[in-house]
């Protein structure tokens, strides 16, 4: 039997973009355990509403995380809403529906130019991101905003954005498609990317089912389950299959995005031609009494949010489960077994975002 | 090959400059002359990044702890506060701006008002319908009405800003 050795890796690594630390147990080259450990970049950001009004906190949980700002953001007022039963005109919950999606694509595009520079595919990472500021550059114009929106707010939207602006949208987002389909190709069919990537890190559909896990971790072993499609936003309007891999390895996750990117486009431009004209937020009056619970269908998989207030401007608690923290597990056991020299590919390929974590 | 005859994607920063889209949140900007003070602005702030004295006349903003998120200027009585499209320029130190706000009650809401004391507002109780808007606009918390004993009152908390005159749906309301 091989000598066992613990390999420390993280916080601070060259491929890890977020802080997370996994002692590597090994035998020769092979991984057999794997123990994380989070807690380098907590920021308290739940405990702070027992400071700042529920009106003023949207743009503290915006904060969480610079990816899945938008996302985070709609979570916390959909459950302030529900809590309140306060009815958000359709056209502003189309309007979310469409900055989410492109938040989703923005999110998607990082994480394949991270994971380009993960397996060492430098130019690549840079036609990634290349492409992604255009899409940073559409949130700029509509929301003024390049990471974080301050758009969304309670009962409703901070700004409108007129039916040109969004058609417009749509125009650069076909624009962009045909390159992003050229580079995404390269991850599909290139051989040396196949090589690090397939077979790697397999998590069975019922490994995905028993250790909980979620978004496009779980869909890619071929789990389906797509929160969007349980009733926020409007998506049951614009209709969508979710998108499902079977091999459930390194590929299959990369895959699963990558068609998440295309089907976003789809979607921007049903929600566009349905989008209807009108009021974009609706009279808020009171404050927060009894509790809420809502899920969202984050970039990186399902998000819960929960609030409970006591009838006064403060919030008594506020509470978000992320997506990585349900994918910790299933990562746990995709890397048990794979090569020492896979293991940023396995951490990478469930897009982890510790900060969101941690909050 | 192709990337080789295009154009970089790469702006040659500073020499050509990024242009700000209309809506971009660069930075909170006032117009200190409109400004009356009431600090509104101070206590919507998430950051707690804006500091108004009444006494002093000043208005003052922690540029490195303001986050941008346009809060103030959505709740500003008098619509003094903006956001300029343009960044706050890089720099070692935490840069504190300071501004001049007039300490006497602006031309706007009433040539007549009181200018020593800022003109407190006045309610005529005969036309009055005790609805309450006056006293969830108030920006000092100034208002108390009480409408089971049909009774109007206002401290001396009053800034005499207007916007409770602004609301009032009865027009009752004057300084």
């Amino acid at each position: 039997m091989a000598k066992r050795t613990i390999i420390p890796f993280g916080p601070q690594h060259p491929v890890l973009p977020e802080p997370v630390h996994l002692d590597l147990v090994v035998e020769d080259e092979t991984v057999v355990e794997a123990i994380p450990s989070i807690g380098f970049i907590h920021r308290g950001l739940e405990k702070l509403v027992e400071k700042k009004e529920y009106t003023e906190m949207v743009y503290v949980i915006e904060r969480i995380c610079g990816i899945c700002s938008f996302g985070h953001g709609w979570g916390y007022v959909h459950c302030v809403e529900g809590a309140m039963n306060v009815q958000v005109p359709e056209r502003a919950e189309y309007l979310r529906t469409i900055l989410h999606e492109l938040g989703r694509i923005h999110s998607h595009l990082l994480w394949l130019g991270l994971l380009a520079d993960g397996f060492g595919f430098e130019s690549l990472f840079q036609h990634c991101w290349r492409i992604r500021e255009t899409v940073l550059d559409l949130f700029e114009e509509t929301t003024g905003g390049r990471v974080v929106f301050s758009i969304c707010k309670v009962g409703g939207m901070n700004k409108d954005i007129d039916n040109d602006t969004l058609k417009k949208i749509v125009k650069t987002l076909r624009g962009i498609e045909k390159e992003i389909k050229q580079y995404t190709d390269v991850f599909i069919e290139d051989t040396s990317v196949k090589n690090r990537l397939c077979g790697v890190g397999v998590l069975s559909k019922q490994d995905a089912i028993d250790l909980c896990a979620v978004g496009p971790v779980a869909r890619a072993s071929g789990v389906e389950q797509d929160i969007r499609l349980a009733g926020t936003g409007m998506y049951q309007e614009l209709g969508f299959e979710p998108i499902i891999e079977e091999a459930g390895d390194c590929y299959a996750r990369c895959k699963v995005r990558i068609r998440e990117v295309f089907q976003s486009i789809d979607l921007i431009e049903k929600a566009v031609e349905k989008i209807p004209d009108g009021e974009i937020d609706a009279k808020v009056k009171g404050n927060v009494e009894g509790e809420f619970i809502t899920r969202m269908e984050q970039p990186r998989g399902e998000a819960v949010y929960y609030c409970k207030g006591q009838g006064t401007k403060f919030l008594e608690r506020m509470r978000v489960r992320t997506p990585t923290n349900m994918n910790i597990p299933a990562m746990v056991k995709m890397l048990q077994g794979c090569d020492l020299a896979d293991v940023p590919m396995v951490v990478l390929t469930i897009d982890p975002c510790i900060s969101c974590t941690e909050r | 090959m192709k990337s080789l005859f295009k154009k970089p994607a790469t702006l040659m920063y500073p020499v050509i400059a990024r242009e700000w889209q209309e809506r971009t949140r660069g930075a909170v900007a006032i117009n200190p002359e409109d400004c009356i003070g009431c600090g509104m602005c101070q206590r919507k702030c998430p950051t707690n990044a804006i500091t108004v004295d009444r006494n002093a006349g000043t208005w003052e903003i922690q540029r490195m702890q303001c986050i941008q998120c346009a809060h103030c200027t959505e709740d500003c009585p008098k619509k003094c506060l903006s956001m300029d499209p343009k960044y706050t320029a890089p720099g070692t130190e935490k840069v504190i701006d300071t501004f001049e706000i007039p300490t006497k009650k602006p031309a706007a809401a009433g040539d007549d008002a009181k200018a020593d004391g800022g003109g407190k507002v006045k309610c005529n109780t005969e036309e009055c319908v005790y609805c309450g808007l006056c006293a969830k606009t108030c920006p000092a918390d100034a208002i108390t009405v009480d409408r089971g004993e049909k009774k109007w009152e206002v401290s001396d908390d009053c800034i005499g800003c207007g916007a409770c005159v602004e609301k009032c749906p009865k027009k009752c309301l004057e300084l």
